[in-house]
């Protein structure tokens, strides 16, 4: 046992050593004017602008326009002619800071296994500002990104809204607890062999327990509630007997915020009848909802779609069911933008999350107009997060987060070429470039 | 009765080689029983007209056409004639290229991938797992997939012997065997070994294990290869009553190995492991075809192509165990510039609907020409299961395994129209239902 323990350690270690090599993000605080000049702009927000000016100041974008925009004396002119000008990239779903080595348990915090009821996880403290999987994930024009704990629990914990740069683990949390996984999708389980079955065993044990879980929330906000009147009320007749409030449980405190619709619970399902049950959880409790993967509910678009829930939609690549065209999750996009959901796109990922883009890409194959897959992977986003005030679109007074390529953002055959995080130019290098830069002479 | 049918083999075998050394040299190995009727269909004469080819081994012809009979290729190009009653596909549009071959994949199997039990099961013939029936051959044909090599998982250091299969999906199990296809067989190295016999507290346990299980079963193979060679030179010698060694299936796969009979596929990470592996292979007088993953191949890429070895890995996995840490995209293109033959391979369900894009990948990350990219999904591949001669690219004589595309084949938004295998088309974006032309009645 301690011969294994202290291989993982030496494991560990190495890899630390490793990742530590990398620092996180670094954006200089200088105060460097930007511009870019000559490229195709997709603001995203007021369409294209050939042969466009972006200006970045103090973090911001200042100026978006056509050839001859006003460009300030002593800025930092970039000549991007022939590239495309688009806004950083949003991740809706990742883990990145909680995962090095996949197979290497020591290495990963992405789910605390014991329970199915764990709302009380927040991501912020385990996140990993040092990992190397973000500068990775960065360079092909990943900005920000939701960082969500893993979905083996019905509630998991409160996912984080990250900036992919940033001098430290502070920095880059830039939402804390920005939403909530609940997830449906009878894969939440903690046992499924019958012969020692624990209670939740079956979709039903699943919801009840759920149920119980923002039962049991609604009587602590009560009790609390109560302790507040009580200790404001002043009565006479309770003066000599102090109100005392209940026990503080963080497991229901972390369900109030959702309960009194603060924030969005990101409510995952695939099939048709667990979304059925899911939404009426959802309904029952009247939770502000962000639905999540919906891979084989295509049946159900006309009622997403009346329920005005945004969706983020994938991972595509599921395989469709047996009977089903091969197509069946591809073309989910284009169906749901069609009906008029607002989607957007995620890696599901963390190694992987540099191909959030592709995905958006094959949906254009089949059927999302091209304008709407940036959207789902800007603008979109920015506003299902809260976000879009600073992010999503190229728009005067956002934040700085901008993307060069030499191509369509969306093809697998696109390079980027430069990346701002807040105004500031974010190195093309990383763990990967560097060994590339080692061995290829 | 032992002595003839090992007689009969080996007088089949030579025969085998006679021939196959006549048409191509790498069919020294074993091949796939061809079956009596082939083409599963009557083929009629077929001309595909006016797209942009991609011929792969000759660059892009735009407005070709090409002409098809009996199932092969006859002519590529600009001004190709065809007999007026053949039928005719209008790829005006469109783009062309041959179908893509996918060397690592494990669909159609089941849950029968592994053989868990011991490190070297050599015996264990995928043929006898095969699913012809796996929905993922009609959704990787989809993807424009028409030749698979279907191995074991990597449980074992030596897992065993894989199928090669044209995605003819909905015809009978036989009709999908590639004719004719050498047989390869599927090594192991590295953390999956390990962990399997490891974490049961069995050898292998370390790397030092994985390679003295592999070491051990060869040097049992030689011994019984020498008790073989001296039955059959006693009864050379006309020797009255022999006793023939008894025949063991295990030992008989080994030996095979040690013959250059099967194409050896090995599973391997690290760059050390290779060159471990190379050495072994060098002991005991095996030839490698590829290293599969191979994510640390670009650190020893002029040693792996010195070999003759070729690499199957992926664009851009990285990070999922501690051995794929140093993966990186620039793998494939560093490796092609220090001379080795890359091939981009699945090994997942999801990837093999679209290496297309993983190709597309590698002019991202490599700044690589169209042609060679192609390559890495078409004829790398094709040579790596040692089929390169009968598919792969768009050349007269080669089987018309062909794929037609709706926008350039290298992209995120590309998809495929129509899949013709041996000049049949099997799958047909333009259908309702799931766009098959070829169902399993009367099977």
């Amino acid at each position: 046992m301690i011969k294994k323990l202290s291989v993982l350690f030496v494991l560990a270690a190495a890899v630390l050593a490793q990742a530590q090599a990398k620092k996180p993000a670094a954006t200089q605080s200088t105060n460097e004017t930007i511009v870019l000049r000559g490229g195709k702009l997709l603001t995203i927000t007021h369409g294209v602008i050939e042969n466009g000016v972006v200006v970045m100041q103090n973090g911001r974008i200042t100026a978006v326009g056509a050839a001859g925009t006003a460009i300030p004396s002593g800025a930092k002119v970039i000549d991007v002619t022939g590239m495309t000008v688009y806004p950083g990239l949003i991740d809706s779903e990742t883990h990145l800071g909680l995962t090095e080595v996949g197979a290497d348990r020591m290495t990963n915090d992405e789910l605390e296994n014991s329970d199915e009821i764990m709302p009380h996880m927040h991501v912020y403290d385990a996140f990993h500002a040092e990992t190397a999987l973000i500068p990775v994930t960065r360079i092909n024009g990943i900005t920000n990104a939701i960082v969500a704990p893993g979905n083996g629990d019905t509630l998991p914990g409160q996912d984080s809204f990250i900036q992919l740069a940033g001098h430290s683990a502070d920095e880059m949390l830039t939402v804390r607890d920005i939403a909530m996984p609940l997830n449906f999708t009878g894969r939440q389980r903690r046992n499924q062999n019958f012969d020692s079955a624990k209670f939740p065993f079956t979709r039903m044990g699943m919801a009840a327990q759920l149920r119980q879980a923002f039962l049991d929330a609604q009587d602590y906000d009560q009790k609390l509630a109560a302790y507040e009147k009580k200790k404001t009320s002043g009565d006479e007749k309770d003066k000599d007997k102090p109100a005392t409030p209940p026990k503080r449980d963080l497991k229901l405190e972390a369900l109030l915020p959702y309960l009194h619709r603060e924030k969005p619970v990101v409510l995952a399902a695939e099939e048709p009848n667990d979304l059925l049950t899911a939404l009426g959880l959802a309904n029952e409790f009247h939770l502000k909802v962000i639905l999540n993967h919906l891979a084989h509910s295509s049946s159900l678009l006309e009622k997403v779609a009346a329920t005005g829930f945004p969706v983020i939609v994938g991972p595509i690549y599921e395989q469709p069911k047996e009977s089903e065209r091969y197509d069946a999750v591809f073309t989910l996009p284009a169906k749901m933008a069609k009906l008029g959901i607002k989607i957007a796109f995620a890696s599901y990922d963390a190694h992987q999350a540099r191909n959030l883009p592709y995905a958006a890409g094959y949906a254009v194959g089949f059927g999302l107009p091209p304008e709407e897959a940036m959207k789902a992977l800007t603008i979109n986003p920015a506003q299902m997060w809260g976000v879009d005030k600073d992010l999503g679109s190229l728009d005067v007074g956002k934040m700085g987060n901008v993307v060069v390529a030499n191509g369509d953002p969306l093809d697998v055959k696109t390079d980027v070429k430069h990346v701002f995080i807040q105004g500031q130019e974010i190195p093309l290098v990383n763990k990967q470039t560097e060994l590339r830069d080692q061995y290829w002479k | 009765m032992a002595r003839r049918s090992c007689f009969y083999r080996v007088i089949l075998l030579s025969l085998f080689c006679l021939l196959s050394s006549f048409v191509m040299t790498q069919q020294q190995a074993n091949a796939q029983q061809p079956t009596s009727n082939s083409a599963g269909t009557a083929h009629n004469d077929v001309v595909i007209r006016g797209g942009t080819i991609l011929t792969v081994t000759h660059g892009r012809i735009e407005n070709g056409s090409i002409y098809i009979h009996n199932g092969k290729i006859v002519a590529v190009g600009q001004n190709v004639q065809a007999p007026a009653g053949a039928t005719v596909i209008d790829a005006a549009g469109k783009w062309v290229m041959p179908g893509i071959i996918d060397s690592h994949s494990h669909i159609a199997l089941d849950d029968d991938v592994n053989e868990p039990t011991n490190p070297i099961t050599p015996h264990m013939m995928m043929k006898d797992a095969f699913d012809y029936d796996d929905k993922m051959i009609y959704r990787a044909l989809a993807g424009g997939v028409t030749t698979s090599l279907l191995l074991h998982g990597s449980a074992n250091m030596i897992g065993g012997q894989a199928v090669v299969i044209k995605h003819k999906y909905g015809l009978g199990r036989d009709e999908l065997l590639f004719p004719g296809a050498p047989q390869s067989i599927k090594f192991a190295s590295g953390e999956n070994p390990k962990r399997v016999y490891g974490t049961r507290n069995q050898l292998p346990a370390t790397r030092m294990g994985n390679f003295e299980v592999m070491r051990a079963s060869f040097i049992e193979a030689r011994e019984y290869m020498r008790q073989w060679d001296e039955y059959d030179a006693k009864v050379k010698k006309g020797d009255k009553d022999p006793t023939p060694p008894k025949k063991d299936l295990k030992l008989e796969a080994l030996a095979d190995i040690l013959r250059g009979k099967l194409l050896v596929q090995i599973h391997c990470y690290r760059a050390d492991e290779f060159l471990t592996e190379m050495a072994m292979a060098k002991e005991f007088g095996y030839k490698i075809r590829a290293f599969h993953h191979a994510l640390e191949a670009y650190k020893v890429a002029d040693k792996i192509a010195a070999n003759g070895v070729a690499i199957a890995t992926w664009p851009d996995w990285w990070g999922f165990k501690y051995e794929a840490w140093d993966g990186i995209p620039w793998n494939a293109v560093i490796s092609l510039h220090k001379g080795a033959r890359v091939a981009l391979k699945s090994d997942s369900e999801d990837v093999t609907r679209r290496l297309n894009q993983e190709a597309g990948k590698i002019i991202h990350y490599g700044g690589i020409s169209e042609e060679d990219a192609l390559k890495m999904i078409t004829l790398n591949p094709a040579w790596i299961i040692g089929v390169d001669d009968r598919v792969g690219s768009l050349d007269a004589g080669k089987d018309a395994d062909i794929t037609i595309w709706n926008s350039y084949p290298l992209s995120s938004a590309a998809l495929v129209d129509k899949v013709l295998i041996d000049g049949d088309v099997f799958f047909d974006r333009s259908l309702a239902g799931l766009g098959l032309t070829h169902t399993k009645e009367g099977q």
